[in-house]
Parts: C-alpha cells; sequence; structure tokens
C-alpha cells in the first residue's frame, strides 16, 4: 500500500516538474483534465508557474539541504515495523509459548527459508505477558498422563537446551535451572488420590516418590507435618527456572533462524466464510485471509495476508479467538461455542526470611493450595496461593492485594513451617493465569471451524513448563500433519465440542 | 495482418466503454476471437517466403507458431486474472486488461516486424508493461526488487543490440529481415567484429535466458501476478529465441566458433537450474527455474544453427509456453485457496481436489516431455542436433532430462501427495473456469501433436 502511494508520489514529481505542494498538483491536473484554456486574456490562472518559481527554488533548495547526510529525512515515508505484506504462519502472541512455535516451526522446514513466520507481540517490555511473571517451576507430578509427557520432555529440552537453542558466538543460555523438585502434600482426603496419580506417573516415566509423615520429617525437618497423610516428591527433573532467560533464548535462536518479530496488535481478522454440508445440515466454515496488525501508538494497521494463524495470545486468547468469529453463532450448536480461556489474576510474594528452611527447600505446595519455593541464595522465599472460585480478583489491572496475604496465605504457611511464623513481604507481583475455565488443561490444535486457526494456549498456570513440547506438538501439526512425537489427540478442541472435560487433579 | 491487429488494438475501447457488469466477457469473447482468427495465418503460401506482407509486417512459418501463441494466451490471461481482480475498482480492472491488450498489440507488431529495428523497438516496448504490472499487481515488497531486476538486466543487454544494428545499417544500407539473410556479412576477423557479434546476441540470451544472466527471471516470475506470469513465460522468452533465430541468419560464419562458450552455459545452465528446482521450497519459483532449464535447451538448439536444432527449438518454445503457463495456472490456483505458495504448506491436494490433481498430473507429464507430446519431439530434434556439434553434450542433455524428471516428480508428489494437512480441509471446490483454462491450455498441445508440421519453421 505505502509502495503504491509511493509511486504515485514519483509519478506526480515527474509531470509537474520541481512543483512540490500538493495543492497546485491537485489544481495542475484538474486543469489539464478540463482540458480547455482560453486564448483570452481575461482570467489569470489558479497556479502561474513563473510567479511560483522563486518560491519553488526556495522551497527545492530547503529540501536539498534537508537531505544532506546529517538529517534523517526521507523522501519515501514508510512507517518503520510494519509486518510484511504476507507471510505463511503468523503467530499472535510473544510469549515463550508462541517463540517455541516459531522456532520448532524453523527448526522442522527442512529446507532454508522453507517458511516463513511471523510473530506479532504487542507489548515488547512484557509487562503484563504471563511468561515472564510467572514463578518458573516445572514438574512432572501431574494426575493426566499428557500433562506428564509434556512436562518430561520439556524438561529434557531445557537440561540440554544449549544443544537446541546456542546461536553461534553468542553466550551460552543459563536456565539456572533449580533441579530442587516438587514436594506436594496431601492430607486424609486426598492421600487416595495422591497414589493414583503416583502410579500414573510412574508408568509414564516420571521419576517420583511417596514419602510418609516420618519420612518426611526425616527429609525435610522444617516442616510441620501435622495434618500430612502422605508426600509426593519428585527426584528428577522437578524444580524451577528462569522464564525471561527461556524467553530470550526462544526468541534469539528463532530469529537468528529467520522468524520475523513484529511489534504490534492484532486487532481483527478478514476470513471468507463458506457453508459445508456434512450429511444435511450445513456449518459455515471460516478460513482466515487477512490479519490486522495495528501498529503500538498510532491507527495505522497492516493487512497481513497468511495461510495458518496460531493463537499463542496467553490470557488475551479468548479475545483473539471472539476476533474471529467464534463463539457468536446460536446457543446450542458447535458456532455458539467460544474459546473457555480468560485471564485469572494470581499473586505471587516474595518473603525474606533469614532462618528459613535453607537451601533444600523443594517447590512445596500444601494440600490447602499454598505454594512455596526459595528464591536465590540469600534467604528469599517465594509463595503464592490460587484463590477460591467466588474470592478471584478483579483483572483489570495487576495490583496486587496485600490483605491476600496477611488473611490466607501467611496463617497456612507459618501452621505448615513453622519457621515463616516471622518473615518480612519484600516485595509482590501479580501475573495472568490463561485460564481455562472448562477444564484448566492446555487446547493444543485446530479449531474444527475456523479451518486455518490452531490454538496452543489455556494451560492455566502450567504453560510455562511445557512450552518447549507445546511447541514442538503444534510445528508437527502445521508441517506434519499430525503428531509425530506426543499423541496429544485428548488436548484437542474435541472435548470442548463434546462437553467431556478432561481434568487435571493437580492444578496449582 | 491488419485483420488482427486492428481487432487488437480496438480492444482498448472495448476495455474503456464497456459497461462493468459485461467488462470481463466481451474482452474474453473479443481476444477469444482474435485468437481463433489468427489461426488462419498458418495457411503459408509457400514453406519458406514470407506471406501475408505489408510494408513493415510479415509473417513466415517461423513467426507463425508463435504469433499464434501470443493471440491464444491473451484470453487465457484474462480468464486467469478474473478472480483476483474482483475485489478491485473497475478502473482498475480496466487498467490492467490495457495493460495486457498493449502487450499483445506490441507482441504482434514484434514478431512480425520485418524491419531489425521495428522489432528492436516492440521488444522494448513490451518491458514497459510487464514492468508495470509486475510493480503494481504483485503480490509482496520484493516485487520493487524484481521489476528492477527484469528492466535493467534486459536493458543493460539490449543497448549493445542498438549499437550493433547501426552498425549493420552502416554495412549493408538496410536492416530488413527480407534483405539481410541474403547479403553476407563478412566481417574481418578482428575483436571489433567479435563484439559486434555479441552485441547483436547479448539481449536476446538475456531474455531466454540463459543461465549467467538468469537472476532476473525468478524474481519476476515469482512477484508477478497469474497473467504476467503468463505472459513472461509463455511469449516473453520466446521472443528472446525469436530475435536469435533472425539474427543467427546474418551472423555466420563467426558463429561458429563463437557460440562455444554460450552453448556450453545453456547446457550446464539446464543441470544447475535443475538441481537448484529440487530444492526449491516457493512453488512458483520451481516452475520459474524450470523455466530456465528448458530455454537453456532451446538456447543451446539455436546456437547450433542446424535444421534440425532449429525446428527442435520453435517445437519446445511453443510447447514449453503453453505447459509452463499451465503450470503457473495451476500454481495459483493453489494460492488463491491458501494464500501461500510454500511447498511445505500446500501439500496432500489430491484428497480434496482429485479434478485438480489430475490436472497436476498431465502438466508435470508434459513438463517432463512425456512421449507422444511435442515437449518430447523439441528436446529430441535438439539434443541429437547438439550430440552432432559434440558427442559430450549427451551426458549434460541426458542428466539433464534426468533432473528435469525427477523435478517434476518432486512437484508433483509435494503439492498432491502425502498427508493433507489439517489446515486445508475446506476450500473453495474447483470452479468451471479453473477447468476452462486448463482445457484450453492442453487442447493446443494435444493438437499440436498430430500436426506438428505447423511448427516445424522452415527448415522441413
Amino acid at each position: 500500500m505505502t509502495t503504491r502511494r509511493v509511486l504515485a508520489g514519483a509519478a506526480s514529481v515527474v509531470y509537474t516538474g520541481i512543483n512540490l505542494s500538493s495543492r497546485s498538483i491537485v489544481q495542475h491536473s484538474y486543469c489539464c483534465s478540463s482540458g480547455r484554456r482560453r486564448f483570452s486574456t481575461g482570467k489569470a490562472l489558479h497556479t502561474d508557474f513563473y510567479k511560483d518559481l522563486e518560491a519553488q527554488f526556495k522551497a527545492f533548495r530547503q529540501k536539498a539541504a534537508a537531505a544532506m547526510p546529517s538529517s534523517d529525512w526521507n523522501p519515501v515515508e514508510l512507517t518503520p515495523g510494519l509486518p510484511p505484506e504476507r507471510t505463511d504462519v503468523l503467530i499472535v502472541g510473544g510469549g515463550v509459548l508462541g517463540w517455541s512455535i516459531a522456532y520448532w516451526l524453523k527448526k522442522k522446514e527442512r529446507i532454508r527459508n522453507g517458511i516463513r513466520v511471523v510473530v506479532v507481540e504487542k507489548d515488547t517490555t512484557y509487562s503484563q505477558a504471563s511468561t515472564v511473571l510467572s514463578a518458573g517451576g516445572i514438574r512432572q507430578q501431574f494426575s493426566l498422563p499428557e500433562n506428564i509427557y509434556l512436562s518430561m520432555e520439556s524438561a529434557e529440552f531445557m537440561r540440554n537446551i544449549n544443544e537446541h537453542l546456542s546461536v553461534l558466538n553468542e553466550d551460552p543460555v543459563d536456565l539456572q535451572f533449580n533441579h530442587s523438585g516438587y514436594l506436594f502434600l496431601a492430607s486424609e482426603n486426598g492421600a487416595a488420590i495422591m497414589e493414583e496419580n503416583y502410579s500414573t506417573q510412574r508408568h509414564v516415566g516420571a521419576k517420583v516418590t511417596l514419602l510418609s509423615p516420618t519420612q518426611l520429617k526425616e527429609k525435610f525437618p522444617w516442616i510441620n507435618t501435622d495434618g500430612v497423610a502422605l508426600a509426593s516428591y519428585g527426584l528428577e527433573n522437578e524444580g524451577w527456572f528462569d522464564p525471561w532467560t527461556l524467553l530470550n533464548a526462544f526468541r534469539r535462536k528463532a530469529m537468528s533462524m529467520g522468524v520475523y518479530q513484529c511489534n504490534g496488535e492484532v486487532t481483527g481478522f478478514r476470513y471468507s466464510t463458506h457453508p459445508v454440508t456434512a450429511d444435511g445440515d450445513s456449518i459455515d466454515v471460516k478460513r482466515i485471509k487477512y490479519v490486522n496488525v495495528r501498529m503500538p501508538n498510532s491507527m495505522e494497521y497492516q493487512p497481513v495476508e497468511c495461510a495458518i494463524v496460531v493463537n499463542a495470545a496467553g490470557a488475551n486468547s479468548g479475545k483473539v479467538a471472539e476476533m474471529a468469529g467464534i463463539g457468536f453463532g446460536p446457543k446450542d450448536t458447535m458456532a455458539g461455542i467460544p474459546v473457555p480461556v480468560e485471564p485469572r489474576k494470581r499473586y505471587i510474594y516474595v518473603l525474606h526470611c533469614p532462618d528459613g528452611p535453607g537451601l533444600d527447600t523443594p517447590f512445596l505446595i500444601d494440600y490447602s493450595g499454598v505454594y512455596l519455593r526459595r528464591e536465590g541464595l540469600g534467604g528469599n522465599y517465594i509463595a503464592g496461593m490460587s484463590p477460591e472460585e467466588e474470592d478471584e480478583p478483579d483483572t483489570g489491572d495487576l495490583e496486587v492485594d496485600h490483605e491476600f496475604f496477611k488473611e490466607k496465605i501467611w496463617p497456612l504457611l507459618a501452621h505448615r513451617v513453622p519457621a515463616f511464623e516471622s518473615l518480612k513481604v519484600t516485595s509482590a507481583w501479580a501475573g495472568y493465569y490463561d485460564y481455562n475455565t472448562f477444564d484448566q488443561n492446555g487446547i493444543l490444535g485446530i479449531h474444527p471451524l475456523v479451518n486455518n486457526m490452531y490454538f496452543a494456549t489455556g494451560f492455566s498456570g502450567h504453560g510455562l513448563q511445557q512450552s518447549p513440547a507445546a511447541g514442538r506438538a503444534i510445528a508437527e501439526l502445521i508441517l506434519d500433519g499430525n503428531f509425530k512425537t506426543l499423541n496429544l489427540n485428548a488436548l484437542s478442541f474435541q472435548r470442548i465440542f463434546s462437553q467431556q472435560p478432561v481434568l487435571e487433579r493437580n492444578i496449582v | 495482418m491488419l485483420k488482427i491487429l486492428l481487432p487488437t488494438l480496438m480492444l482498448f475501447p472495448t476495455i474503456w466503454l464497456t459497461p462493468k457488469k459485461w467488462l470481463w466477457t466481451t474482452t474474453t469473447a473479443q481476444s477469444l476471437m482474435i485468437a481463433f482468427s489468427s489461426l488462419f495465418w498458418l495457411k503459408w503460401a509457400s514453406e519458406t517466403g514470407w506471406s501475408t506482407s505489408n510494408t513493415y509486417m510479415a509473417t513466415d512459418p517461423l513467426s507463425t507458431p508463435l504469433l499464434v501463441l501470443t493471440c491464444w494466451l491473451l484470453p487465457l490471461m484474462i480468464l486467469a486474472s478474473q478472480n483476483h481482480t474482483m475485489p478491485e475498482p473497475t478502473n482498475r480492472q480496466r487498467t490492467y486488461l490495457t495493460l495486457l491488450a498493449s502487450l499483445q498489440a506490441l507482441l504482434i507488431m514484434a514478431f512480425s516486424a520485418t524491419e531489425i529495428i521495428m522489432f528492436y523497438v516492440m521488444f522494448e516496448a513490451t518491458l514497459i508493461p510487464t514492468l508495470i504490472i509486475i510493480t503494481r499487481w504483485g503480490n509482496q515488497t520484493e516485487r520493487l526488487n524484481a521489476g528492477t531486476y527484469f528492466l535493467f538486466y534486459t536493458l543493460a543487454g539490449s543497448l549493445p543490440l542498438l549499437i550493433a544494428l547501426l552498425i549493420l545499417q552502416k554495412d549493408t544500407g538496410t536492416l530488413s529481415m527480407l534483405l539481410t539473410q541474403y547479403t553476407n556479412t563478412t566481417m574481418p576477423n578482428s575483436w571489433g567484429s567479435k563484439m559486434w557479434w555479441a552485441g547483436c546476441l547479448m539481449a536476446f540470451l538475456v531474455k531466454m535466458p540463459l543461465y549467467g544472466v538468469h537472476l532476473w527471471l525468478p524474481k519476476a516470475h515469482v512477484e508477478a501476478p497469474i497473467a504476467g506470469s503468463m505472459v513472461l513465460a509463455a511469449v516473453l522468452l520466446k521472443l528472446g529465441g525469436y530475435g536469435m533465430m533472425r539474427m543467427t541468419a546474418m551472423l555466420t560464419p563467426m558463429t561458429k566458433e563463437l557460440a562455444y562458450p554460450f552453448i556450453a552455459l545453456a547446457t550446464w545452465g539446464i543441470i544447475m537450474t535443475g538441481s537448484i528446482c529440487l530444492r526449491q521450497t516457493d512453488l512458483k519459483s520451481l516452475i520459474a527455474y524450470s523455466s530456465v532449464s528448458h530455454m537453456g535447451l532451446v538456447a543451446g538448439g539455436i546456437l547450433i544453427q542446424t535444421p534440425w536444432g532449429f525446428t527442435g527449438a520453435i517445437i519446445l518454445m511453443i510447447a514449453h509456453g503453453l505447459v509452463s503457463s499451465a503450470l503457473f495456472c495451476l500454481a495459483n490456483t493453489n494460492y488463491e485457496r491458501i494464500h501461500s505458495r510454500t511447498l511445505l504448506l500446500a501439500r496432500g491436494l489430491q484428497m480434496i481436489l482429485p479434478l485438480m490433481a489430475a490436472w497436476w498430473f498431465i502438466m508435470n507429464l508434459a513438463n517432463l516431455a512425456l512421449p507422444p507430446l511435442p515437449n518430447l519431439m523439441g528436446e529430441l530434434m535438439i539434443i541429437t542436433s547438439l550430440m552432432n556439434w559434440s558427442l559430450w553434450t549427451i551426458l549434460l542433455t541426458g542428466l539433464g532430462t534426468l533432473i528435469t524428471a525427477s523435478y517434476s516428480l518432486y512437484m508433483f508428489l509435494m503439492t498432491q501427495r502425502g498427508p493433507t494437512p489439517n489446515h486445508i480441509m475446506a476450500l473453495e471446490p474447483s470452479h468451471t473456469r479453473e477447468h476452462l483454462l486448463m482445457t484450453l491450455h492442453l487442447i493446443p498441445v494435444l493438437l499440436l501433436m498430430l500436426k506438428p508440421e505447423l511448427m516445424w519453421g522452415w527448415c522441413f
């Protein structure tokens, strides 16, 4: 579009010589098209070339002076940062999942420049992105085998991260992966479930062990085992890492492989609809043709023509799906089911307690929902809790509610770890979960009604840890047509349409 | 001659004065009528002389097949462009059609020119509408780059041609093709005359394109809209071949030695560009490089200067024009549905669009010169005449045929076979217009199979 303006602009400059003001260009062409110039000496022309000549020369000299090497005047007014006019795959959202998908797409392309990928991120400072505000834990202690597989493969990826994500001549990636393991505590009610989960996890291959209260007390003397019937401790591939490093590693590697990053916001889609009949009934299937990407702080937008759109927008995935018209059909039909992802605000508090548990603190998760992990080597810890359904905080902003800590978290924390009766909250932040209101598990796959939109969202708090394997899964779907390494069909859209939730029992 | 040229020029009032509702129908109908009436050119008075002549234009068995190809292609281009220009305002559609029609008129005048300067002027003039089509209606930002490459490669090759023609005019006093084939230009054996020889042929070698100067072609073909790709592949490349055939008639005996490096480049180019095809990720780019490969064979055939070489060259030009243009149309049907030309994304289409898969199959077979199609006839004649010149060329051309077969198969298997990705399950079914387009491409090829004498030029 801009090029057309440029060419037209160039053409009009050629027409009228050094006449630079647009008003005289318009009037000049007006005279030309009316064609008739009177031979009489009556009214003078609107634009007299010779009278304006001096002014024109002066304007030309000024413009030439401005074009001298030290000025940044450019005759072609291009908006910097516009995305390309067409691409093959457009990934909405530049979080860890978006960049993971971009990296895996480029890794699997088989020939250099085999596929064109653009990642659109609306906030490159990542001030509200879920990735960087995450606690950064990784665990295999899930109840759903698919979740366990995803985390296991991701942990393997991250342990060998420099094999995958190192870039020539750049610093190696150091994720600061603390392999301290997760420690889940169960009360009497939950002990049976924990045992079932344990057997699933062992069956799948996760290295987890069960601890009785006495064993727990031996291993971690600072825990108060009151009310604890059983504990499950991860021995390998569990712990926490730095999410910002992982995000930047993916991003740096993907950009070195040729992925284009655009700083803009997706504001709409242009799609074509056509009815597809399946035994008599007709369903409207949409196909996205263009994605409207709006530039930051501007009204200007660029329609990007693309073949595939990947929705990895995290907490905003529901809104992006609405832009594609998902969920606006009649109530009891497939077309009426929206994508059930919405943002949920969660708080994390940084505590300082010099007499705290010390270096061997695992990522402790109590049966009440309180979690705690060590942060660094200076006696700092991170704690948080998912509130009850009724007490969900307002997601309008990321302000922290310190009362929540005082009223809800601290008593439980102090009960479980007596050393925490005296501590200081040094800082706190809030972030969004991309919460899947249906069954709190990720949605991986193509939407049946929008033929070229893939979803990789809704992980509800365990997206960061599953991002390498989930990114690979989406890349396999796009390039190979089907899952190749992990069979994640249980996490597809099918379950949402048939209203059969795939519940994860260990949601933190 | 004027019976065809005037209706072509009258396309301009048709385009600008028809109401919007009938625009495409009338232009398609008029160009189709022109195409059918151009067929009468195929009835020659004699097999070697010029006929239907007026002072400046005449047709002979060399130019007639190319003229008929040009006239035949215009309705096909208009059919192919209908879909992607639909969302544009009417005046822009009219402008697009004007560019196509002007290209047609200039090409008719170029192929039927008897005065070499007129041929030169028309040769250059065809650059302008093509440049406008590529840069204005192309799809991506690289189209500016593509237009620049296209323009400047061709211009840089053809300015020496102008000088060479002026020298020729000074020496022989005439530049009419009717006369220059009889004047023996005995140039002294000096560097100057060698450069004159090169100047005469460089423009056409760049246009063909020859392997070393072929860089403009993949860019121009990929960035052009469908009608631009069609006319580029089918006709504009043949301008180069036709020019070479006319010029070499008066360049003997120098050609016997001076053509050596160019024949080597052309045959080496067959293998190199064929191998590049095997590594392409973009479908249109693959078809563009296959055009370079086939044109390398044509260039070799022309520079050999034997009757079989010339005949093979003309046959391959006509057959390749139709088949390559058909492949671009198929790639466009893909692109209009999926909006991507990447081979990795548009796969397994046989499951969804089986009739289109049949067309893909036939066109790919034609591309790899399957007998009894005329592509094979052309290739065989050129290969045998090259072998007559030097036995070692069989290594290059034989390997080239093998590579051509493998990338044609690769193109077919990548686009049609294999797992169908989930994101192209719901595509628009094939339009009748698309099937009609493919039929109109295929029918001349099949008919020419039955009467190839129409294409043999004056050499048989």
